[in-house]
């Protein structure tokens, strides 16, 4: 397998030092497919294409041999606040 | 009882001379097609004859067979019901010129379907649509009254008498291969974005998408009523050189890519996410 869940947690973790990462493996065991949910301050400011734009340079090095990389959330801090708590603990509808 | 018979109807509105319409109302979730929002108008309603009180003329069953005469079924505004051989209500069908739209009707659909019409003219030369909807409407309401169901030409999704909506065709960048471009492609490509308000580059055309993600756009970009057009990025006879000329364009890696008023507006996940937080409708409304 080319590029581990933890090549990309890592290239994430370093680029962007998110506060919340979630890096889930969809391809099946090959590695060539993740979902990425990312919490970090460095996106403050920015528009969703550009927080997607920053997650894929960070894959950049990767990228030829993911096949595919879904970003579910990109959220700032703030943004990423008032969420997760409702949904925790109500079942979902 | 007008709104429960309302909502108990399942029926296509018959469109009325304008088929660019129709097609892009087409993709909303409702199967009813007629202006709910809009108060009736009982006055406009009245000053048609009902259902029941117009009086059957035959249809000759070979279309060179002329309708009959113009005092009977006059080129004006109105609503007509076209009944089958055995006589049931067919469809109903509202126009600027009933004659024209019955001479369209009996080109098209079987005659078997076709054997006889009964017609309201409008009082008016040119009457507002809403009086010409309004008239349909009571006519649907009286034929459901009192058989419980809707002509089967007026049935969403039954095109025997309507047809059915018109996908616009997807954008070429360039005329074929052996045409020698006198302007980058990349120059195409921004003039393309910037004279149309939403641009899809999608792999596969509009009506059959050859990716999930491209599928998932579309449907979006529809589901929201926005009028789109779509750019097929594997067209390699059209659109040589596209994928890697756009990529670099928008320094976006990959496919599908909504614009919207010139500007990358992203991905299957971002217009998903948008779409999902409801940011999207007010995107297109700028």
């Amino acid at each position: 397998m080319g590029v581990t869940k933890e090549d990309v947690e890592a290239a994430i973790t370093s680029a962007l030092s998110p506060s919340h990462l979630v890096v889930t493996d969809t391809s099946g065991g090959c590695g060539a497919s993740y979902e990425i949910e990312v919490v970090s301050e460095k996106f403050e400011g920015k528009r969703l294409l550009e927080r997607h734009r920053m997650v894929n340079t960070a894959l950049a090095p990767h990228m030829a041999e993911i096949h595919a990389v879904s970003i579910k959330k990109a959220l700032t801090p703030a943004q990423a606040q008032p969420e997760p708590e409702p949904a925790a603990d109500k079942p979902q509808a | 009882m007008a709104s429960s018979t309302a909502a108990a109807l399942r029926v296509a509105f018959p469109p009325l001379s304008a088929p660019a319409a129709a097609a892009s109302s087409f993709s909303s979730s409702t199967t009813l097609r007629f202006p709910l929002h809009r108060a009736p108008r009982p006055l406009a309603v009245a000053a048609f004859k009902k259902l029941s009180e117009a009086s059957p003329l035959p249809i000759p069953p070979e279309p060179t067979q002329p309708l009959v005469e113009e005092d009977a079924l006059p080129p004006k505004p109105g609503v007509y019901g076209v009944y089958d051989a055995a006589g049931e209500l067919q469809f109903v069908g509202i126009s600027r010129n009933v004659r024209a739209s019955l001479e369209g009707h009996r080109r098209k659909v079987p005659a078997d379907l076709c054997a006889s019409v009964k017609v309201a003219v409008a009082d008016e030369e040119t009457p507002d649509r809403t009086v010409l909807t309004n008239a349909w409407k009571s006519w649907m309401e009286e034929h459901i009254e009192s058989t419980g169901k809707a002509p089967p030409g007026n049935v969403a999704g039954n095109y025997t008498w309507v047809s059915a909506p018109q996908r616009p065709p997807d954008l070429r960048l360039t005329p074929g291969r052996h045409v020698q471009l006198a302007v980058p492609l990349e120059q195409l490509i921004d003039r393309l974005v910037k004279e149309n308000k939403v641009v899809a580059f999608i792999k596969g055309s509009r009506s059959a998408p050859q990716c999930g993600f491209s599928q998932r756009v579309v449907g979006i970009l529809e589901a929201h009523g926005v009028d789109f057009v779509t750019v097929d990025v594997l067209d390699e006879e059209h659109n040589h050189g596209l994928r890697d000329t756009l990529k670099t364009y928008s320094n976006w890696p990959t496919f599908p890519q909504v614009f919207v008023g010139g500007e990358l507006v992203g991905g299957c996940d971002i217009v998903s996410s948008m779409a999902e937080k409801g940011e999207l409708s007010a995107l297109f409304q700028k």
